[in-house]
């Protein structure tokens, strides 16, 4: 196992500034209840430190902007964060700042990487380090990275300077030993434990590590309680040290937002074309798929309007994305120039792998072509626009078939098949039963109706609403046409109901 | 120009004639719209069969066109016009390609289709709205190349003669049956459909005339007598 932890001392600075422009100068500081706790590069040349009041801070430096700390953004850019680290690793741990445990010490936000089973597939560890440096500061975020063998010795020696300076030298993960020699080397007061704890520790005259454990851990233990020996078990490695991993959530929400609103649709794809870009990258690293895409017209105080388009199957390739997305943009008129686009798929689905495998072996038989028409005729016509039919078990037959999902339609016959009646049935059928007119006892619908064939009883449902009772015979109009009518017993009225065509 | 000088240029066109084995010749003729009536008897059998012996012997390729659009003017419905079709559609279907209904006069009655053989599931029904929608999407469909056969219906508004040449276009790109229903009205305007039959009943059986046939012979009559389970007269009625 190898830890990376990257602290992120400014987070609830950075959570605030990011949108500000890399040249701004003008003193920022964030303050909490009435204490400044971070401070802008320009505020520190004013003497502005973490820890003094606000008073203090604008008697130094009367042009400060003070900004109200917002736990909320913060807690979402380390989310953000995380999930940015997501694609180096899968095992990552976010820690806010202010932690649940109040037996650990209240640091800044970090997040804990597991390396160990990535340096092979991003080249090592100095390439990897150097990569996750760089996106680091295009992000405008400040770090200090550390390694160790477990979550928490990485957490104590990122707070190291010799650590870190050997880092950012080094191209293999150091041996055991040298971990033992930093951690024992470290001073007591960056160990992960509350104020009260390392004033204690202090007041002992443990100052470094290596002294903390010289002593016996039975004499730590009834001095310090069971949690802090606990916590030297994991430093040392004696202990396994688990953090709770993060999970990104089964969904996908990204947005452009367009400093002048755009009042033509074409003018949508572009922005349309990176978003689901980046959405295919994600789903794309994490194995999951989209079943539909939902993009967000954000008309500004207009509202908004939602336009959804279906897939029919796992689609990765964002340029038949982009190709589906047209079909129903064009559809849509805007009712007024549209602010931001957004993306969203509300679920994502883990790819099985019995649809991969059908993808992979039916590449020949025209399988992929029938899902990308139906999926472009599906994002013009509507999904109600395509349907398919299937056989019902019924005696009735206005129930002997149904309309089914069109999604049904490509799939392979099921083991259970059902077998039609074995008489003749006509191939149109009619929505409902159109009256025959009846004069002298003979039937009329467009000339005169020659009985050929029948009756054919068909009766039941009795238990139903309505008790079906019919007598069934094929008819030939005057121009030669068959027609399926049938005598209803109850009203003794005739109907025609199909025609064999 | 001496003896010599001719051999040289001889030479050159043979070996001209060598280095391009395809002639423009060759290529013209082995163009589907240049009728040739020597060569007819050697054409390979290239249609769909329509499930009928005696209509495949009078259709050029021994069967439904493949890859083009097929007109069957019919004015009255239940002649007999959709069992015409129905062994194709039903091969299609049991090729494993797709068989597209767009807006038909009725409901498909699945236990019917069925029974013909059709597999229902590769089956798919479109109900696009306008006429606009509705020629896009059978020009989709049938360039595709998903889907084996496509069956249309004319609604009220006439396509006009552009419409109809994209969609014979667009089935000879996607190799799809296109089979389209027309009123016997329009036997009277040109189509550029490869294969138009006027469909009509004569009492007891359904009478075909063969109206226009690329590559092939028109004009010819043919009757098709309806499945006798249908027309076999029961006992006395009533």
């Amino acid at each position: 196992m190898l830890w990376l932890c990257i602290q992120l001392p400014k987070l609830s600075l950075e959570a605030l500034t990011r949108a500000h422009r890399a040249g701004d100068t003008a003193p920022l500081a964030v303050s909490q209840s009435n204490l400044i706790i971070e401070a802008n590069s320009a505020a520190n040349s004013h003497n502005i430190e973490p820890g003094i009041s606000i008073a203090t801070a604008c008697a130094y430096c009367p042009g400060l902007q003070l900004l109200e700390r917002d736990s909320e953004r913060e807690a979402q850019l380390l989310q953000q964060l995380a999930h940015w680290a997501y694609g180096f690793t899968p095992v990552v741990s976010p820690r806010a700042s202010s932690p649940e445990n109040k037996a650990l010490s209240e640091g800044p936000a970090c997040l804990f990487l597991e390396l160990g089973g990535s340096l092979k597939a991003q080249g090592g560890l100095a390439p990897l380090l150097q990569q996750l440096g760089k996106e680091l500061h295009k992000m405008r975020i400040s770090h200090q990275m550390g390694l160790g063998h477990s979550p928490s010795a990485a957490h104590l020696l990122c707070q190291l300077p010799e650590h870190r300076q050997w880092l950012e030298q080094t191209k293999v993960p150091p041996s055991p030993q040298q971990w033992k020699q930093w951690i024992s080397f470290a001073p007591s007061k960056l160990l992960d434990c509350n104020n009260k704890a390392i004033a204690k520790l202090y007041a002992c005259g443990i100052k470094r590590v290596s002294q903390l454990l010289a002593i016996p851990l039975s004499e730590v233990g009834s001095r310090f309680g069971r949690d802090f020996i606990d916590y030297l078990a994991r430093l040392n490695g004696s202990r396994p040290d688990p953090v709770p991993s993060y999970q990104p959530p089964p969904e996908f929400h990204s947005e452009l937002f367009f400093p002048s609103p755009l009042d033509n649709s074409e003018q949508l794809l572009f922005p349309a074309g990176r978003l689901v870009r980046e959405l295919c990258r994600q789903l794309q690293r994490r194995q999951l798929y989209s079943p539909a895409l939902y993009w967000v017209l954000d008309y500004g105080s207009r509202g908004t309007e939602e336009v959804k388009v279906e897939l029919s199957r796992p689609l990765f390739d964002p340029q038949r994305l982009i190709a589906l997305t047209k079909l129903q943009l064009e559809r849509v008129e805007l009712k007024e120039p549209v602010q931001a686009l957004a993306l969203k798929c509300k679920q994502l689905r883990p790819l099985e792998t019995k649809a991969l495998r059908e993808d992979f072996f039916e590449e020949g038989s025209g399988q992929h072509e029938s899902y990308q028409l139906i999926d472009k005729l599906k994002a013009r016509l509507g999904h109600q626009a395509l349907s398919g039919i299937t056989l019902k078990e019924s005696y009735l037959p206005e129930q002997a078939w149904s309309s089914a999902d069109s999604l049904t339609l490509q799939s392979k016959p099921r083991g259970h098949q059902l077998h039609p009646i074995n008489a003749p049935r006509p191939s149109w059928l009619l929505p409902r039963p159109d009256r025959i007119q009846q004069r002298e006892h003979k039937l009329f619908y467009d000339g005169e109706l020659q009985l050929l064939q029948g009756p054919e009883r068909v009766d039941g449902y009795w238990w139903q609403h309505h008790r079906h009772a019919r007598d069934y015979y094929i008819a030939r109009g005057s121009q030669g046409s068959l027609y399926w009518v049938f005598q209803d017993l109850t009203s003794e009225d005739w109907f025609l109901h199909g025609v064999y065509s | 120009m001496n003896n010599a000088e001719n051999f040289m240029q001889n030479k050159q066109l043979s070996e001209q004639a060598a280095n391009q084995p395809v002639q423009p010749l060759q290529q013209l003729l082995t163009r589907p719209d240049i009728w040739q009536l020597a060569s007819r008897q050697q054409q390979p059998r290239t249609g769909i069969s329509t499930g009928y012996r005696g209509l495949d012997a009078l259709l050029a390729n021994h069967g439904w066109p493949r890859g083009a659009s097929t007109e069957l003017l019919v004015d009255k419905a239940g002649i007999g016009e959709i069992t015409l079709i129905l062994p194709a559609l039903a091969e299609m279907t049991r090729q494993n390609r797709m068989v597209i209904l767009i807006n038909p006069p009725h409901i498909p009655y699945a236990p019917a289709l069925a029974q013909a053989g059709v597999q229902l599931e590769k089956l798919l029904l479109l109900h696009p709205r306008g006429q606009r929608d509705q020629l896009w999407a059978a020009e989709q469909a049938l360039q595709s190349g998903a889907c084996g056969a496509l069956v249309s219906w004319q609604g009220k508004d006439v396509l006009a003669d552009k419409d109809l040449r994209r969609l014979q276009l667009a089935a000879r790109e996607g190799d799809c049956l296109h089979f389209h229903f027309r009123p016997g009205s329009s036997a009277n305007t040109p189509s550029p459909a490869a294969l138009r039959l006027q469909l009509h009943s004569d009492g007891e059986q359904l009478a075909l005339q063969l109206l226009k046939q690329l590559n092939g012979k028109s004009g010819q009559r043919l009757h098709l007598a309806r499945n006798p389970d249908l027309t076999r007269r029961d006992q006395p009625l009533h």
